[in-house]
């Protein structure tokens, strides 16, 4: 697929925006992820979470920070008109929109990514689901898709961004939240505790983190919760 | 369940040790490949560099992330598994016998006492 633009999120993650070839019409599912490699390096192959969604039609956008080969020869090297090939999406870290459920996603760092398709497909839609994105980053600089979340919750009523920052400067002005997500920050986004859906998506220590918190110290069902690692 | 060999120790960020004499082999265990999924490129340690038990001194990268792997225990790198470099899903394939990383001549010996026993490794990772 051509590369057709790459945009700056922050000074380490880039958006890719991959173009579909003419007649390419795919069927997938809004959480899902591609796979990703070079011609040069066919055996060196990276999966991203898609950050668009299912009605984002014509084009995959993925968004990567610099880690590791990959992430570095994208975010310091790709340019549009380049070619990358694409497997298809596949997983299973899906919304569960189904009337009713309510959503609470865990991100840390760039595993907001999954999450901006969520919203994305929800407002899109108008569907009633309540969403609410937690989001915990190390600084205000650190925060992907901030303005962008920010227009979803003006434009979604039933979407809520909340971020919390665990390494600011005491000084700092941020007068949101600050410290891990805990138990309690969770259990105040709950109102309907057999109808939620918990998602986790970032780095081990984050998820693991969010599934004691879910699984042991709110004590939800395992079925209840939707989580992605990234090792 | 992953296979936790009963021979070696293990340190808490998934690397175990085969020590032989005063040298140690280093890898990284099943669970750890396992949760990489498949390891697309792995870099390795220059021999005569010397670590300190706990720095990072390689790196695996698998389709889903990029892992630092750090050295369990101090000394000099003798010798790392080419084989490895060239063929990462070797790794995966055979990660406590040709997926091995490095070997280490240990300047601290008695660091191998703070590693974890197999029985605790596999508490750590959960049974």
């Amino acid at each position: 697929m051509l590369v057709e633009s790459v945009t700056p999120e922050l000074p380490d993650t880039k958006t890719l925006k991959l173009k579909w070839p003419d007649g390419h019409n795919p069927e997938f599912q809004t959480g899902q992820f591609i796979t990703l490699y070079w011609p040069d390096a066919p055996e060196y192959k990276r999966a991203y979470s898609l950050s668009s969604c299912a009605l984002d039609r014509g084009f995959y956008e993925v968004t990567i920070k610099r880690e590791g080969k990959m992430g570095t020869r994208i975010v310091d090297w790709a340019k549009p008109g380049q070619t990358m090939f694409v497997l298809p999406p596949a997983g299973k870290f899906l919304p569960a929109f189904e009337p009713g459920k309510q959503l609470i996603c865990i991100a840390g760092g760039s595993g907001v990514t999954p999450f901006r398709a969520f919203v994305r497909d929800a407002t899109k839609r108008e569907l009633e689901n309540k969403i609410t994105v937690l989001y915990s980053v190390r600084t205000t600089n650190d925060i992907i898709f901030n303005a962008e979340f920010h227009d979803l919750a003006a434009e979604n009523p039933n979407f809520n961004f909340y971020v919390t920052c665990t390494r600011l400067h005491p000084e700092d002005k941020w007068t949101g939240r600050r410290g891990r997500i805990d138990a309690a920050w969770v259990k105040e986004q709950i109102h309907d505790l057999p109808n939620t859906v918990f998602y986790a998506c970032g780095p081990n220590p984050l998820v693991e983190f969010a599934e004691q918190v879910v699984l042991h110290d709110l004590g939800v069902p395992k079925t209840q919760m939707k989580t992605e690692k990234w090792g | 369940m992953s296979n936790v060999p009963s021979d070696l120790k293990y340190a808490k960020s998934h690397e175990w040790v085969r020590v032989a004499g005063d040298v140690a082999t280093v890898g990284i265990s099943d669970h750890a490949q396992h949760e990489l999924t498949d390891i697309v490129f792995v870099e390795l340690p220059s021999v005569g560099r010397k670590v300190k038990a706990g720095e990072a001194c390689a790196v695996v990268e698998s389709v889903k992330t990029a892992s630092d792997i750090y050295s369990p225990v101090s000394g000099e790198i003798t010798e790392v598994n080419k084989a490895a470099a060239d063929d990462p899903a070797l790794v995966n394939r055979e990660p406590f016998a040709g997926g091995w990383f490095f070997k280490i001549k240990l300047s601290a010996p008695a660091e191998l006492n703070s590693l974890l026993t197999p029985e605790a490794y596999q508490a750590q990772i959960g049974g």
